[in-house]
């Protein structure tokens, strides 16, 4: 909620210091970690295998290499995905399709993580609208990715935002709870982070995913979102994996646009 | 179920008919000698009687029945004057006391007051706030605050730094029933609660009751907090007022009737925004509070007065055009008091309570919720003798709860408000059999009926069983529970007694919040046919001792409490916009107990207290960390509290508070991975991790001259959080992206360090 924001900024007005501290995290619970994603784009489509690692690392997680990956779909089509280095497996032939649920099946450290996703139908993203508004002296740019939602009640989106070619590291999601098969208003949320100046180029990703994949990253967006006072209590998001792996599988369509910032 | 309420009505009634004997009746109101104020829980006693005396009711109202005879009465209460006097008692009388203050501490007069009366009393886990007292507890801001210093008493504890919300005894802030002359407050803070709704120079009286309430009050799990405002002075004007750093306030007061009606007006504002105008970025910012509160009362005749009190207080928060929002509390009660004889007081009240919260952006969006009550009650106090007063009556709720609502001019999310009625039956004894044993006992009825005009969604666990349409006009399921409330009192030696208690309460209201803190934005949400009340039952035992003449006390009390139909959130679920949000609410059970030790200096020239919780409060709810217990996140196992206030000489007096908590239970990492580049934070079992310690020194003056003239006036200086600790306020993990790319920091916010304060305030 955007007036969460404003709201943060106000205490931010009483807030007199910020301080970076050691604390004793219970940080050996290394677990595994399996995104794969099945767009309507042509492939070959990834599935990556590591592990977590604790949280004062430098970005080099274990990977898992032995994997035995496989992607069905509901049409009775199967393959085994190709293992080409650093935790990555690629599918050869698989073409993403609208309507598919496609099932993943991993067998990795003699243990079998399955998920399943359904690719739904393709939401086309019309244009990327940049509204502006003036907070304390500052130009405050908001993007609301222009789309007709569909008639029925349950569509999720995500996206991804980048900014002059560099991809931001937030979360974005909308859903139709509000304005269901309307044309879509709401400005995305959570963009405390970003600072465009007028002249960058502004390129957002819409994903359409399903419900499953839709409240994954929810989640993550309450999770970041701490708020006044600490907002929600932060839990692992649930996920369409089993086996208790960490991640997510994901079978969307992708729809991108991109706009100057004037 | 039935063979219950037959047990309980047939012991409600052994007590009576032990003294048929002619008795007569002395009965009036015990009053403050200077302003007019009627005095609640001043102490009646008669010399001759030693195991015979009462108390005032809420409105100074007394009546004692003992044979016929020549009696010395002896009236006192906590900071005036003892009276005495010699009446003939032969027929019913009435008699009105006019009581005056003590003004100095070196009064002999005042520490003569018989102070043992925490011994005899049976309330238990209750806290009398003295609103004089509060004046010289140093607080953030300088700005006097009756929350802040009940969250210094044992079991209760503030949510956070600076934050009026509060938890009892392991309860959720939700779990606390506000009380302004009676009519609830649904959200008592202010300005993302810094401030409490309550401006102290209104307010004459302050009560929290952690869990023991008698059977007059219901409707919230945790603790009642019973607060009660001025009723302005009935014998002269009276202009006073205070100007501090952050706000001012002003008070008119004076009678209507002379000595007999009279009528207070107070309000409050706070100016933060005008220093945020100076700054040319900020120039268009909104940000501040104000609050009345406006009471009068009538006197029809020496048997029937009429109270009208009123509060009215909105926050306002917004920049320019592009945001604006408002929200606050408005509350009206309308009051009868009967003296139907001079045993029989009756109280008739009609209350209007309603919460409102607005936001708006730029004209195109508005946002709602909004819940508003109107409520009748009845209560009846019947004096039977002096071992036996009696409390009964009845109240009826009708509310209107309004869920965040969103229309504009491209989005609408628009959401059926719902009613309900919720009533109440009580009956309550408190039963003096010799002068060891108080007996407080009593049962509440309590109903709640969900009425139609909405529909309602059955779910098993989040898959739709079935819709109810319920149609306007007709009434759904009706909940209903039997609430038993018992407390005794034993007086094991003249300086010390123990206490022993028993109460259910349950909670048909529940606020919809799942941030730390609590928003401005959360709103209530009743009863339904998936939400069923909560349910608490709390025991409690205690022991009192008075030390050094009644100097010292020593409270320790022990508790157990036992938690029904609790209710948490699927995770991801955002609460203002789910489409019903019952779909996504899971339900549970929870347990609290603890330990609280209390030892208080109650009179010479240090008076204070020093507070001590040891505690532990869970939660097991079916969905959340694998249906294991948690720590319910108020859980603290430590909380210390130490409040002195030292009478330096006749114009300067020093205050002084510590406080020590454990931090709240929080979760915090206990790895990290990446999804599509962007880092991602693994968590562990839920609330298994600790915020770091919280301590913090706070002091004040105040320098107050004596004056001869009309004019009076006193200054207070302020320093909160003396020795600049940084407290924990909120702990964010952040990815560092300049230095360490990928590493993920704990990054610790502090809010308030070396704050000081200033205020002037004055009387004329």
């Amino acid at each position: 909620m955007k007036a969460i924001k404003y709201i943060f900024i106000c205490m931010i007005l009483f807030t007199s210091c910020e301080q970076i501290i050691e604390l004793d995290l219970n940080e050996n619970t290394s677990q595994i970690v399996i995104e794969g994603n099945i767009t309507d784009q042509s492939g070959p489509y990834f599935v990556k295998i590591t592990k977590s690692t604790p949280i004062s690392e430098q970005n080099n997680p274990p990977t898992i290499d032995n994997a035995e990956v496989t992607i069905s779909d509901d049409q009775g089509y199967s393959e085994m995905l190709e293992f080409i280095g650093n935790g990555v497996y690629q599918t050869k032939k698989l073409q993403g399709v609208s309507g598919r649920t496609y099932s993943l099946t991993v067998k990795a450290e003699s243990k079998i993580y399955t998920a399943q996703s359904k690719m739904p139908e393709l939401v086309v993203l019309d244009s990327l609208k940049i509204v502006t508004s003036t907070f304390g002296g500052e130009i405050d740019y908001d993007f609301i990715p222009v789309y007709t939602d569909l008639a029925s009640i349950g569509d999720h989106y995500r996206f991804i935002l980048s900014i002059n070619g560099k991809q931001m590291k937030s979360h974005f999601v909308l859903n139709d709870n509000i304005d269901n098969g309307s044309v879509n208003s709401q400005h995305l949320q959570n963009i405390m982070d970003l600072s465009p100046i007028i002249g960058d180029q502004v390129t957002i990703q819409m994903q359409k995913i399903d419900a499953n994949v839709g409240l994954y990253y929810a989640t993550l967006v309450q999770n970041t979102d701490t708020g006044p006072g600490g907002g929600t209590t932060p839990s692992n998001p649930p996920n369409n994996i089993s086996n208790d792996a960490l991640g997510v599988f994901s079978a969307h369509t992708v729809q991108e646009k991109s706009a100057v910032i004037k | 179920m039935q063979q219950k309420v037959l047990a309980w009505v047939g012991l409600l009634f052994i007590c009576f008919g032990l003294h048929a004997q002619k008795n007569v009746t002395i009965s009036g109101t015990i009053k403050d000698g200077s302003t007019g104020e009627s005095l609640i829980g001043a102490t009646v006693s008669v010399e001759e009687l030693p195991n015979t005396g009462t108390t005032t009711n809420e409105y100074g109202f007394y009546s004692l029945s003992i044979p016929p005879g020549m009696y010395i009465f002896s009236v006192s209460y906590v900071g005036f004057a003892d009276q005495k006097e010699r009446v003939n008692l032969s027929v019913n009388i009435s008699k009105d006391w006019n009581l005056q203050e003590g003004v100095t501490i070196q009064e002999v007069v005042v520490t003569a007051v018989k102070n043992d009366e925490n011994l005899s009393r049976s309330a238990m886990g209750t806290e009398v706030l003295n609103i004089k007292e509060i004046a010289k507890i140093p607080v953030l801001f300088g700005e006097k605050d009756l929350v802040k210093t009940i969250q210094l008493m044992p079991g209760v504890k503030s949510n956070g730094e600076g934050s009026n919300g509060f938890s009892v005894r392991g309860g959720a802030t939700d779990q606390n029933l506000i009380l302004l002359d009676e009519a609830p407050v649904y959200n008592a803070s202010h300005l993302l609660g810094f401030f409490s709704t309550f401006n102290s120079d209104a307010i004459k009286d302050a009560t929290i009751i952690k869990g023991n309430s008698p059977a007059q009050f219901g409707g919230r799990l945790s603790s009642v907090l019973d607060v009660k405002m001025k009723e302005g002075n009935n014998r002269q004007y009276n202009i006073s007022g205070g100007i501090g750093l952050i706000s001012s306030r002003l008070t008119v007061e004076g009678p209507i009737q002379n000595e007999k009606s009279s009528f207070i007006v107070s309000g409050r504002r706070t100016y933060v925004d005008l220093f945020a105008k100076l700054s040319k970025d900020f120039k268009d910012s909104k940000l501040y509070f104000y609050d009345l509160n406006a009471k009068a009362n009538v006197q029809l005749n020496s048997k029937n007065k009429i109270y009208f009190s009123s509060y009215f207080g909105k926050d306002i928060l917004g920049f320019g055009t592009a945001f604006n929002s408002n929200w606050g509390n408005s509350t009206a009660t309308i009051r009868w008091n009967s003296l139907l004889n001079s045993k029989l007081f009756s109280n008739t009240s009609l209350l209007y309570s309603n919460y409102d919260f607005n936001i708006g952006f730029g004209g195109n969006i508005n946002i709602n919720s909004n819940i508003k009550d109107i409520n009748l009650s009845q209560d009846f106090s019947y004096y039977y003798n002096p071992k036996n007063t009696i409390k009964a009556g009845f109240s009826v709720i009708h509310h209107n709860l309004t869920p965040t609502t969103t229309r504009g001019t491209e989005v609408q999310n628009i959401k059926n408000s719902r009613k309900a009625i919720e009533s109440a039956l009580y009956f309550n004894n408190t039963y003096k059999p010799n002068e060891k044993f108080n007996f407080d006992y009593g049962v509440r009825l309590s109903m709640y009926s969900l009425l139609g005009g909405d529909t309602y969604n059955i779910y098993n666990e989040n898959s739709l069983v079935e819709s109810k349409v319920l149609a306007s006009g007709e009434i759904g399921k009706t909940y209903l529970n039997l609430e038993p409330r018992l407390s005794i009192n034993y007086r094991i030696t003249g300086s010390s007694a123990m206490k022993l208690g028993y109460a259910r309460n349950t909670q048909s209201l529940h606020l919809l919040s799942n941030s730390t803190s609590g928003n401005p934005t959360d709103s209530w949400i009743g009863n339904s046919y998936n939400i069923k009340p909560e349910i608490a039952d709390q025991i409690s035992v205690g022991l009192s001792k008075n030390f050094f003449d009644n100097k010292y006390e020593i409270n320790i009390e022990g508790y157990y409490k036992k938690m029904k139909n609790q209710i948490d959130f699927r995770d991801g679920v955002d609460i203002n916009t789910a489409p019903d949000i019952e779909k996504e609410l899971l339900f549970g059970i929870g347990r609290a107990f603890g330990m609280e030790f209390l030892v208080k200096k109650k009179s010479g020239k240090l008076t204070g207290w020093i507070g001590y919780t040891l505690s532990k409060t869970e939660r097991k709810i079916n969905g959340i960390n694998n249906f294991d217990w948690y720590n319910a996140k108020q859980d603290r196992t430590h909380d210390l509290s130490i409040v002195g206030i030292y009478s330096l000489t006749e114009k300067w007096n020093l205050g002084a508070t510590f406080i020590f908590n454990t931090g709240n239970a929080v979760t915090f990492p206990t790895g990290k991975y990446e999804i599509s580049g962007i880092p991602i934070i693994q968590y562990g079992a839920r609330n298994s991790n600790r915020m770091p310690a919280t301590h913090r020194l706070d002091i004040s003056a105040t320098f107050e001259k004596p004056s001869k003239s009309r004019y009076q006036s006193s200054w207070n200086f302020g320093l909160y959080n003396a020795y600049g600790q940084r407290n924990p306020f909120s702990i964010d993990f952040r990815e560092n992206t300049t230095t360490n790319p990928g590493k993920i920091e704990a990054v610790k916010s502090s809010l308030f360090r070396w704050i000081p304060s200033v205020t002037y305030n004055f009387k004329f």
